[in-house]
């Protein structure tokens, strides 16, 4: 016969007429090497749990097989995922009767745990019991039994040091607790998922849940009625499901879940029979602890009541309302409803007693994105080249939903990437994520809150250095709008706050708009930009609501800039008589209420409303994240560039510091800026050798930058038509006679009066 | 020496099984006589809910004072007796299961006693008169665990009637059908036949 110690045991199912007598059928030899008896007690012991057996020869004797029943298993036991077992992970045990044991009873209806006394079900546990071999911490399940106990959790067993032994007649059976079986798989179930930046809108709603049930005295003797109802706001993808779910696991709550569809019904009386049956679901669950009914989308079950149009929805809605105020404080469930649209909410729904807090989730801030990232990147392998706060700090306007999908695009980019033969060569190893993953992905996966929205442009990069000349400008720009997030706590400590608003102002054609790509593509905010035909609607109050849906947008995704170019055919000036009352002057009020105005609505709120004070006085933190915290207090606000190529025409109230703070003149270039300008043009021009581009930049005086751009496509052109299509460079002569045909767009009148302006406007600043 | 234990042990198998032949008799007439009593029980509580739900007042009855309280009283004294009677019969099948699994417990520990000088393959070696130690073992215990949990079974079904869920002492004599398991019978007729032999060569 073959060497026992080295043969696998085949797991075959067990037979039916063994069914719930604990043997385990092996071959006799096995059971004489292990020292055996019939019917005695042996642990099988798998990685991930364990079953107590008695041993017990195959009626046909053959070797090399096993079969058990899991009558009493660890509770994550599962038997066929494993066709082959070791000799080693048999042991055979050693137990003597018991003389005590105390377990838990799980039965199968809430109503029977209710009804039955728990003597009963003691002595009829007890009677299940009889004969078993019991094992500490195991489940001993009883369903075949036909009773309505369906599992017997073992606590603890009293026989000396053995954690097992045999339930006999003597045996006393300490009843713990009866739950029914939901309850226990709710308590089993896996750890919670993990929420990132979520802690301060946690808080609460965990509190809600848990205070009743912690300290129902001093509730009591305090007289107070717990809050029953919370209401999340907040923009779609944030996590508030998630975050109602988590609160739910964490706090071993059931959760019933009511939502629009479900509910509504074709017959009359349908819909409102459907809720109530919910809240009759949710009270019978909070019977046998805390329970949560939540309301996922509850702006689309509960409208605003309106006119007599749509009846049955006011009745749905009335009967939402009327449940709500029947659950009294005794009743133990909590309500929590979740909607991106609080504003269509039937107002009634939002008083105490019914919502009694209104709990508001923002567009996650800095930090709360890096704690989500965090959180979704646990599960992957992450490269050590992935810097997550350089992420955090990419990735504004993105909520918790964005980022998972970033996460998730990010590692599948990786496994196109490792597919494709590429690993070596990019430098990831087996498969890791590497921050090149995290940038392709990040171009796949654009802010949620951006995706529907005005205003949302896709340029081109453009960086400082294609821009001649200027520099000075670009020194103003960059402190504008660079500085403060790059530097947040030096301006901190300086006491000044990033500007609110720049005007760019000059001659056309000097470069106005590219310095605004480049300042907004050099920093990482969120760009937006809108132009008057966008803005201008044939109905009264749309451009009004436009802008502020644009303005919205540009803080939930903050730090943002908002571009407005040639903002004076949109505003005008209030003086006119032509635009008195007209569309420009209420695009104008829209303008300086969102540039100064008094604040905004409580539901665009975002993380939590300290101060810069505060931020300042709190004990030291770590380095990083007092410097996240320093650069998402300086960068909440949006930052509006506007540009314009005549100052004059602007309302006076925007151009005052506050608003416009910084009124930015870009001239005209001058020499050397031209000769930058011409470079920088001709760069990927062949030139022939006589051109000077010097000599050019002197004679092209009043050129404005577009002018010079002009300038060299035209020559390069006329060289073209002057020597064939196959002429190899462009001679001096070319753009001498383009210079002679085209005349500069700018008059020194029109200098003049520019510097006018800007002359004034110093002097007020 | 090694055949004065296992004979001991034989001993005691043969007066499992005698006990087992004795009380599998008395447990199949108790059930008999328990079925008409349930189907008795069933129709009171039929009884008793068509009662609740007539008004006597329309009814040719109306003269008759206080008659759906006697009525009341009465069926509720006859279920009263009938159950009375069916714990009686219960108390005679948990005589039945004790006796058997005293037997049993009685021959564990023989086996256990015995069992240093009884290896495994003397308890699993079967002869043309007797079947294996180890399977008699198996079939006496398989024999004692029906018996109990069919104990257990009938009187969960007796304990958890109640006297306001008429409906479901209604259905109760069904339910008390279902929990009859012919295969579990005639397991131990097969058995005892099985160890007819073994029993007549004392």
């Amino acid at each position: 016969m073959a060497p026992l110690k080295d043969m696998d045991l085949i797991v075959l199912p067990p037979e039916s007429v063994d069914c719930g007598t604990q043997r385990c059928r092996m071959g006799p030899t096995l059971m004489t090497e292990l020292g055996l008896k019939l019917g005695s007690p042996l642990l099988i012991l798998l990685p991930e749990g364990a079953c107590i057996c008695t041993a017990w020869p195959r009626s046909d004797l053959a070797e090399g097989y096993l079969q058990f029943h899991t009558t009493c298993a660890t509770s994550d036991f599962n038997s066929q995922r494993f066709s082959q077992l070791r000799l080693a992970q048999l042991k055979p045990l050693t137990c003597s009767r018991l003389k005590c044991l105390r377990a838990n009873v799980l039965v199968q209806s809430a109503e029977y745990k209710r009804t039955t006394s728990s003597q009963f079900v003691q002595e009829l546990a007890k009677e299940l019991l009889t004969g078993l071999y019991v094992h500490e911490k195991h489940l001993v399940n009883l369903a075949s039994s036909g009773t309505q106990i369906q599992f017997v959790e073992v606590e603890n067993v009293n026989s000396g040091s053995h954690k097992a032994g045999l339930v006999s007649a003597d045996t006393f059976l300490d009843l713990g607790s009866v739950q029914t079986v939901k309850q226990y798989q709710r308590k089993q179930k896996t750890p919670v998922v993990q929420l990132g930046g979520a802690e301060e809108v946690y808080a609460p709603l965990r509190e809600m849940l848990t205070l009743p049930l912690h300290y129902p005295e001093s509730l009591r003797r305090l007289g107070l009625a717990c809050p029953r109802g919370a209401l999340l706001v907040g923009p779609p993808g944030v996590g508030k499901t998630q975050l109602v779910r988590s609160v739910a696991q964490e706090a071993g709550a059931s959760l019933v879940t009511v939502s629009g569809p479900v509910v509504v019904g074709s017959r009359p009386g349908e819909s409102e029979e459907n809720l109530r049956r919910a809240f009759a679901q949710a009270q019978e669950a909070a019977r046998d602890g805390p329970c949560i009914l939540f309301m996922d989308e509850v702006d689309a079950l509960c409208p605003r009541r309106s006119g007599s149009s749509s009846a049955p929805e006011n009745r749905l809605v009335a009967q939402l309302l009327t449940l709500m105020d029947g659950i009294g404080s005794d009743e133990g469930f909590v309500i929590i409803a979740a909607t991106n649209q609080p504003d269509a909410l039937d107002p009634a729904l939002r008083r105490p007693g019914r919502f009694d807090r209104e709990v508001v989730m923002g567009v996650p801030t800095l930090k709360q994105r890096f704690q989500i990232l965090e959180c979704v990147s646990q599960s992957v392998p992450l490269s050590p080249s992935v810097d997550l706060m350089s992420l955090a700090e990419m990735t504004t306007g993105y909520v918790g939903a964005d980022l998972s999908a970033l996460c998730r695009e990010a590692a599948l980019q990786a496994i196109l990437h490792t597919a494709q033969g590429e690993a070596s060569e990019m430098g990831s190893k087996d498969g890791s994520v590497d921050m090149v993953h995290f940038h392709r992905a990040l171009r796949l996966v654009p802010p949620s809150c951006l995706r529907s929205g005005v205003g949302v442009v896709d340029f081109k990069p453009v960086s400082w250095e294609q821009i001649g000349g200027l520099e000075d400008v670009k020194l103003k720009l960059k402190q504008s709008i660079e500085w403060p997030m790059k530097f947040p706590e030096a301006l901190v400590r300086m006491g000044v706050c990033r500007p609110r608003g720049v005007l760019l102002y000059g001659p056309p054609g000097c470069a106005k708009t590219t310095l605004v790509k480049a300042a907004a593509s050099s920093s990482h905010c969120t760009f937006l930009t809108v132009s008057g035909a966008q803005l201008y609607a044939p109905y009264v109050g749309d451009s009004g609501r436009a802008l502020a849906q644009l303005f919205r947008q540009a803080r939930a995704c903050s730090p943002s800039i908002v571009f407005l170019d040639e903002i004076d055919s949109m505003v005008g000036s209030r003086g006119e008589d032509s635009c008195q009352g007209g569309v420009q002057a209420q695009v104008l009020s829209m303008l300086l209420n969102e540039l100064d105005g008094v604040g905004f609505k409580p539901i665009e709120r975002r993380g939590s409303a300290r101060t810069t004070l505060q931020a300042q006085r709190e004990e030291p933190q770590p380095l990083g994240e007092q410097q996240m915290e320093l650069q998402e207090l300086c960068n909440k606000d949006v930052m509006i560039v506007a540009a314009t190529n005549r100052p004059d025409a602007l309302d006076s109230a925007l151009l005052r510091p506050g608003r416009l703070d910084h009124i930015i003149y870009v001239p005209p270039p001058d020499t050397q800026a031209r000769l930058a300008i011409l470079q920088l043009h001709t760069e990927k021009m062949p030139l022939n050798c006589d051109v000077c581009l010097k000599d050019l930049a002197t004679q092209t005086q009043l050129f404005s930058g577009a002018d010079l751009e002009n300038l060299c496509k035209e020559a390069a052109l006329l060289a073209l038509h002057e020597e064939g299509m196959s002429v190899s460079c462009v001679k001096q002569k070319y753009f001498l006679g383009v210079l002679q045909r085209v005349s500069p767009s700018l008059s020194p009148h029109q200098l003049l009066q520019y510097q006018q302006v800007s002359s004034w406007s110093q002097s007020s600043s | 020496m090694s055949q004065q234990p296992s004979s001991l042990l034989h001993q005691e198998l043969r007066k499992c099984f005698r006990v087992l032949e004795a009380n599998q008799n008395i447990w199949k007439s108790v059930l008999a006589e328990c079925t008409p009593l349930m189907s008795s029980l069933g129709n009171l509580a039929e009884q008793l809910r068509a009662l609740k739900n007539v008004e006597l007042v329309n009814t040719p009855l109306a003269q008759f004072p206080d008659l759906k309280e006697r009525l009341q009283y009465k069926l509720i004294q006859a279920i009263d007796t009938v159950l009375g009677k069916l714990s009686e019969k219960m108390y005679a099948l948990q005589l039945v299961r004790d006796s058997i699994s005293k037997q049993l417990l009685a021959v564990v520990q023989q086996y256990e006693q015995k069992a240093d000088s009884l290896d495994i393959h003397s308890c699993t070696t079967r002869s043309a008169i007797s079947p294996s130690v180890a399977d008699m073992l198996e079939w006496f215990q398989d024999a004692e665990r029906y018996y109990r949990v069919q104990y257990i079974q009938r009187k969960n079904l007796l304990q958890i009637l109640k006297p306001d869920e008429l409906v479901f002492m209604e259905t109760a004599p069904k339910r008390w059908a279902t929990l009859d398991s012919p295969r579990g019978e005639e397991n131990i007729s097969d058995v005892l036949h099985q160890v007819s032999f073994f029993m007549s060569s004392d």
